[in-house]
C-alpha cells in the first residue's frame, strides 16, 4: 500500500509544481473542440447525437498526453530502473502508475466539462450527473491498458505512435459504451441499456487492470 | 553437418497442397452449384466465400496460437514459444488481410458497396489492427529478452481483448439501423458446407506449412548470430 502511496505522491507532487500535463491536457482539448467546430459545420439536432462521442474524442486524444508523459518522467532519470531494482511488486508500482494518471485525467475531465457545457449549450438536469460514473469506468478503462502499453512503449524510440497503435484498437469495447452511455446522459434521458453497458464497462475495467498488474513484472523486467 | 534445410515434413505439407488446393478449385468452380442470385456476377462473386471464410478460421485460430505461444514464453523462458508466437502473428495478420480483401471483392457486386461498418467487417479490422501493432512493436525493438517480454505481455492483452471488441461492435451495430444488412446466414447446401469444410482443412495444412517455414527462418536466425558472437569472441 505504501508504495503506491509513494509513487501517487510523487507524481502529484511534480505535476502541482509543474502544471504541465493537465493543463497541457486542457488546452488540447479546447483545440479540439475549435477545430471540431470548423471541419464539421453541423446543426443543433446532429449535435445533441454526437456531443457523447466529441466529449470523448477530447477525453482520448488528450489522455494520449498524459500517458505519454506518465513513463516519460521515469525513463529520462533512469528512475524506471531504479523502481524495477527495489524490493517493491512490480504489479504495485503499476497501480501507483495507474491511479495517479487516472486522477490526473479525472481532474482535466472536470475542468473541461464545464467549457464543453457552454460551447455546446448542453442543457443541465440531474440526469447529467451521471457523467461522473460514466466519465470514471471509461477513464479506468482507458488508463488500465493505457499504463502498461505505455510502459511498453518507452522501451522503443518511436513511443508515442507505437502507444497509439498498440492502445486505440484494444479500448474499442470501453469507447463504444462510455459515448452510448454519454450520448444518453447528454439527452437527458436514459435508455434501456444504460445500466447494463454501465456493468460492461466496470467488468472491462476489472479484467484489463488484473491482467496488467499480473503482466506488469514482465514489462519493466531488465 | 546440421539438420537439412528442409526438413520431410516440409516436402509431405507441400506435396499434400499441391494436390488438394487444385481440387479445392475444382469444387469452388465446378462442383458446388450456383447460387440463386439476380444477376451472374453475384452468384459468380460468390465463390469467393470458401477462400474467405477459411482465412478468417485461420487467422483466429493462428491468434489463438500467438496468445498461447506468449503464455507459454513468459512461463518457460524457452526461445521456441517466443518463435512460435511471432511466426503465427505474421501468419494469422496475412490471412486477416486475405480476409479483409477479399471480403470488399464479394461484398460489392452483391451489396454493390464497397465497405459497410457492419459488426463482422469492423471487428475484423479492429482485430486486424491489433496484431499489426504486435508486429510494429517487435520491429521497434531490439532482439533480446526484453522484446520477447513485451510482445508476450502485448499478444496476451490483445487476445483477452478480441471477444470484448467482438461483442462490443457487434452491441453498437445492432443500435444503429444499417443500410445493408449481411444477410443471415441461413443454411448452407450440402455441396457448400462440404467444399467449405475442405477449404478450412488445406488452409490449415497451408498454415502448417508456413509455420513450420517460418519457425525454421527464426532457427537459423538464431544460430547464425549464435555463430556471429562465438566469431566475434574468437577474433
Amino acid at each position: 500500500m505504501s508504495v503506491i502511496w509513494a509513487i501517487i505522491r510523487k507524481d502529484f507532487q511534480m505535476e502541482f509544481r509543474t502544471k504541465e500535463s493537465i493543463t497541457a491536457m486542457w488546452i488540447f482539448s479546447l483545440l479540439i473542440f475549435v477545430i471540431f467546430n470548423f471541419t464539421f459545420e453541423i446543426s443543433r439536432l446532429l449535435l445533441l447525437q454526437i456531443s457523447g462521442g466529441l466529449l470523448w474524442v477530447a477525453f482520448i486524444f488528450s489522455g494520449m498526453l498524459g500517458l505519454n508523459r506518465s513513463f516519460q518522467v521515469e525513463k529520462e532519470n533512469g528512475n524506471l530502473r531504479g523502481l524495477s531494482l527495489t524490493p517493491a511488486d512490480p504489479g504495485l508500482i503499476y497501480f501507483g502508475k495507474f491511479l495517479s494518471t487516472t486522477f490526473f485525467m479525472l481532474i482535466f475531465e472536470a475542468l473541461i466539462f464545464p467549457l464543453f457545457i457552454i460551447f455546446y449549450d448542453i442543457q443541465l438536469s440531474l440526469v447529467t450527473l451521471w457523467i461522473i460514473p460514466i466519465s470514471i469506468l471509461g477513464t479506468l478503462g482507458f488508463t488500465s491498458l493505457g499504463t502498461i502499453l505505455s510502459a511498453v512503449a518507452i522501451h522503443t524510440k518511436q513511443q508515442q505512435i507505437l502507444l497509439s497503435l498498440l492502445l486505440w484498437p484494444l479500448i474499442t469495447p470501453i469507447i463504444i459504451w462510455a459515448v452510448k452511455t454519454t450520448g444518453d446522459v447528454l439527452s437527458g434521458e436514459l435508455s434501456a441499456a444504460f445500466q447494463p453497458v454501465m456493468v460492461r464497462m466496470l467488468v472491462f475495467d476489472v479484467i484489463f487492470t488484473t491482467i496488467s498488474y499480473l503482466l506488469f513484472e514482465y514489462v519493466v523486467q531488465e | 553437418m546440421t539438420k537439412p534445410y528442409k526438413s520431410q515434413s516440409f516436402y509431405v505439407l507441400a506435396g499434400l497442397l499441391l494436390v488438394l488446393i487444385p481440387v479445392s478449385l475444382y469444387m469452388i468452380f465446378q462442383w458446388v452449384p450456383p447460387i440463386k442470385a439476380s444477376n451472374p456476377t453475384e452468384a459468380t462473386a460468390q465463390r469467393i466465400f470458401y477462400y474467405h471464410v477459411a482465412s478468417a478460421w485461420i487467422g483466429f485460430f493462428a491468434f489463438f496460437i500467438v496468445f498461447l505461444g506468449s503464455v507459454l514464453y513468459l512461463w518457460k523462458k524457452e526461445r521456441r514459444w517466443e518463435n512460435m508466437a511471432v511466426a503465427s502473428a505474421e501468419i494469422g495478420t496475412l490471412f486477416m488481410t486475405i480476409v479483409l480483401v477479399t471480403g470488399p471483392i464479394w461484398a460489392k457486386p452483391t451489396w454493390g458497396i464497397w465497405w459497410t461498418w457492419d459488426a463482422r467487417l469492423t471487428s475484423s479490422l479492429v482485430l486486424w489492427l491489433i496484431y499489426v501493432a504486435y508486429l510494429f512493436l517487435r520491429r521497434y525493438l531490439p532482439d533480446g529478452t526484453r522484446r520477447a517480454n513485451l510482445s508476450a505481455v502485448v499478444g496476451i492483452i490483445g487476445f483477452i481483448d478480441v471477444p470484448l471488441v467482438w461483442f462490443s461492435i457487434r452491441w453498437w451495430e445492432t443500435q444503429h439501423p444499417s443500410a445493408v444488412v449481411a444477410g443471415g446466414d441461413g443454411s448452407l447446401a450440402p455441396e457448400m458446407l462440404k467444399t467449405l469444410l475442405f477449404c478450412v482443412g488445406i488452409f490449415t495444412i497451408l498454415y502448417l506449412l508456413l509455420m513450420q517455414r517460418r519457425m525454421q527462418i527464426a532457427r537459423l536466425e538464431d544460430s547464425i548470430n549464435r555463430h556471429y558472437k562465438e566469431w566475434e569472441t574468437l577474433s
